[in-house]
């Protein structure tokens, strides 16, 4: 009797301590790998051997991923120069588990990578925390780089990092599509707003198969219809947040219009850049809107012939002179004591983003490309528009191209506050005034946070 | 003075208890300390830990220690509100959908035979072991708004329209529940379908003499024979559904349009690793383990009970 009755609160217990189980451990909380390489470095002025590591995003060994190759050919080059020096390199994938273990190696552990390529606010965040070396330029080498990408590594009017390339966003066309549909391509790739708008909508079909052609695509990740009437995220100065003015409320407006009419394919607030690559491939999107990288996946296909099926064309114009949109991509040097490393990874650095390595991993065998955007230093930008037709028009595009300044709290403004606001000007919920001018506290809120 | 004196003799018998206890299970807890010990520095610790950044405006290289602050903030953010309420209606609408569905298909499954039995079970469980990421990436597929995701294939057959599903903020949530709702919860089946074998015939058979229905066994008999059960398994799904993550993040880019299905958890994730406020992502986290302890005391008092068999 007693054991009967034991063995019954036995079981209703257990299930109860399970379930309280449950609740603690649900309520409690994971960097890749590296491949050893050849070594490297420049000058020739330290002679005596030096290895430094170099982490780089993408890269894996072995692989032949874009990031891989060119970073195995930019050691090697690098080494043929500078025989003294031993170069390491230390991939990751792109994405938060390796950011998170850049901060914790840089920003907690203060050791890690001596050189390293990194992209927008880190520059900012590791600078902060006095963690980067301060490049050696000359005023000449200075004045070598495109005046926006050194802006975007000036930290409290100081250089922190080297503008390796500038990555602009344009228009793909997919020429098959205008000529289905009688569409003349705009001229030299440039166009008005109006004359795009027009083309996406007559690129707008169902054919007799019932295959969906739509116009236009982007893949929800930048903003450059708000730029095309002039109107920018922040003042000169990086003070003030201006993405409310008149003049982004009309750029927004002008996206809304493309959203209205239909023209963009029903999911394209959720479109990755994945799908919408896929898509345009397919031969569902008859101008899809993405960075240069997309040049490599187009000429890699056999059925896609640069100026026969596709081309690519500029962002199209609205109210102020052209514009497009862009980000950077840097090279920076970690502050630390050995001052024989330092140095050799600021020869690196230079190497990596200068005039000398693209010629170099070209002479190679096979010929590497090493620049897979064009360059941000004037006297490295020619070698890109050598690789391909339509780089060497993306290569015009960095005149007129807007790099976003860096700001410390741009990914918290942009995507908790105005990629919502904006879906909603999108989804015609909130016209695009009052969408703009809700964001605009919270935005100043976190610059000022951002500059203080 | 006495009650002083009460006190001290309770806490001389509590130590001798412990101390017998101890000296009579050493053993026992020998075996037990590398599991607690990996149950402290993996899960108590990293929870005390939450709980200490939460008062911090901690960031990746440490922070200031800022009071309730972080919780100020959070009352005040629309977009935490926004992340509560998704998770809420989420919760409730998935936890009893997948409780139902769970002890509808376990109850049409014990009335077969052991070998059928066996091979229901094995169907509805081993979509389990699929990883979530794929699950939700068909699911992504299903609730496509082109005409050609399967979901609005269907509703054409129909003659319907096509949805806009995942890609309207309207719809998107409902989009991100329906595929939590019709995805049969196979460890729930398992359970009950386990605790439905192990209660007593005698009670059917009294029922039928007394010229009860199959209907009315179930509900007066088997339903409420399976609290304890039911207990566990709402638990254990309302926790699971309060961290909802990789199917929003998957489904709808980590937040669906307009933020319509970003969850906490989500919010935990891009506030801590994408905006790299650990501070303010602990005080998100500590705000859910409140939420998760509030709401699992509240269906231990209203479920528990004393119903032996």
């Amino acid at each position: 009797m007693d054991g009967d009755a034991g063995v019954k609160i036995d079981r209703r217990r257990f299930l109860q301590a399970l379930a309280a189980v449950g609740v603690a451990v649900a309520c409690g909380p994971s960097a890749a790998p590296a491949s050893a390489s050849p070594a490297p470095s420049t000058s020739g002025a330290v002679a005596k051997p030096v290895s430094i590591e170099w982490w780089r995003r993408n890269y894996t060994a072995g692989t032949g991923s874009a990031e891989t190759i060119t970073s195995d050919g930019a050691v090697k080059g690098f080494r043929d120069r500078n025989p003294n020096y031993t170069i390491t390199i230390q991939g990751g994938p792109f994405g938060p588990e390796t950011d998170q273990k850049f901060d914790i190696a840089i920003l907690q552990q203060k050791a890690g990578p001596d050189v390293f390529h990194t992209t927008g606010g880190d520059v900012l965040k590791y600078a902060a925390a006095g963690q980067l070396s301060e490049p050696p330029l000359t005023a000449t080498e200075k004045s070598d780089f495109n005046a926006s990408a050194l802006t975007a590594t000036t930290y409290k009017g100081k250089v922190v990092a080297y503008p390796l390339w500038i990555v602009p966003w344009f228009e793909y066309i997919n020429l098959d599509l205008f000529k289905e549909r009688g569409v003349t391509p705009p001229k030299d790739g440039n166009w008005t707003y109006e004359e795009f708008l027009d083309a996406a909508k007559k690129l707008t079909f169902k054919r007799a198969d019932g295959k969906q052609i739509y116009g236009f695509a982007h893949a929800n990740d930048e903003f450059a219809f708000m730029l095309i009437d002039g109107g920018r995220l922040y003042d000169t100065a990086v003070k003030t947040w201006t993405f409310n003015s008149a003049e982004a409320v009309s750029g927004l407006e002008r996206w809304v219009a493309l959203a209205k009419e239909k023209v963009m394919p029903p999911d394209f607030l959720t479109l990755n850049p994945n799908d919408s690559q896929a898509r345009f491939i397919s031969g569902e999107i008859a101008i899809l809107q993405r960075p240069s990288a997309m040049i490599n996946v187009l000429n890699a296909d056999p059925k896609w012939v640069y100026g026969t099926n596709w081309d690519i064309a500029n962002f199209p114009k609205g109210k102020t002179a052209q514009t497009a949109w862009g980000g950077v991509g840097f090279i920076a040097v970690r502050e630390q004591a050995d001052a024989d490393k330092k140095a050799a990874a600021h020869v690196f650095a230079k190497y990596l983003t200068g005039p000398d390595i693209g010629p170099d991993l070209k002479k190679m065998t096979p010929p590497i490309e090493y620049w897979l955007a064009p360059a941000a230093r004037t006297s490295a930008a020619g070698i890109y528009g050598e690789y391909h037709p339509a780089k060497a028009k993306v290569a015009k595009m960095g005149s007129f191209t807007y790099v976003l300044p860096n700001v410390s709290t741009w990914a918290e403004i942009d995507q908790k506050y105005l990629r919502p606001a904006r879906d909603a000007a999108l989804e015609g919920k909130k016209t695009a005034k009052q969408a703009l001018d809700e964001v605009a506290p919270t935005a100043q809120k976190l610059l000022d946070e951002a500059n203080k | 003075m006495l009650r002083s004196s009460a006190w001290r003799v309770r806490l001389a018998h509590a130590a001798v208890t412990m101390g017998a206890a101890v000296r009579r299970h050493a053993w026992s807890y020998l075996f037990v300390l590398p599991t607690f010990a990996l149950f402290v520095v993996f899960t108590l610790v990293p929870v005390v830990q939450a709980f200490v950044l939460s008062l911090q405006s901690a960031r990746i290289v440490g922070g200031d220690f800022i009071g309730l602050q972080n919780f100020v903030t959070l009352a005040e953010d629309p977009v935490f509100r926004q992340a509560l309420g998704n998770t809420i209606l989420y919760s409730a609408v998935v936890v009893a959908a997948q409780l139902t569905l769970a002890l509808v298909v376990a109850s049409l499954i014990q009335p077969l035979g052991p070998r059928s039995q066996t091979f229901y079970r094995a169907l509805f469980y081993l979509p389990l072991v699929n990883s979530a990421i794929l699950v939700a990436m068909v699911w992504r597929w299903i609730f496509n708004a082109n005409p050609y995701g399967l979901a609005n294939t269907v509703l054409g057959v129909f003659g319907l329209q096509p949805l806009l599903w995942i890609g309207s903020s309207d719809q998107a949530l409902a989009a991100v529940i329906l595929s939590a709702v019709l995805t049969i919860p196979g460890g729930g089946v398992v359970l009950y379908s386990a605790a439905m074998g192990s209660l007593p015939k005698e009670l059917y058979e009294a029922a039928e003499v007394e010229g009860a229905g199959a209907l009315t066994k179930w509900w007066y008999i088997t339903v409420p024979l399976l609290k304890p059960t039911t207990l566990y398994l709402l638990v254990v799904y309302t926790i699971l559904a309060f961290q909802i993550f990789e199917r929003v993040y998957v489904m709808t880019n980590g937040g669906g349009p307009n933020n319509a299905t970003i969850t906490i958890v989500q919010l935990i994730y891009s506030t801590a690793f994408q905006f790299g406020r650990y501070g303010l992502a602990s005080a998100m986290a500590v705000v859910l383990f409140i939420m998760a302890v509030a709401v699992a005391v509240v269906q231990f008092r209203s479920l528990r009970s004393d119903v032996e068999y």
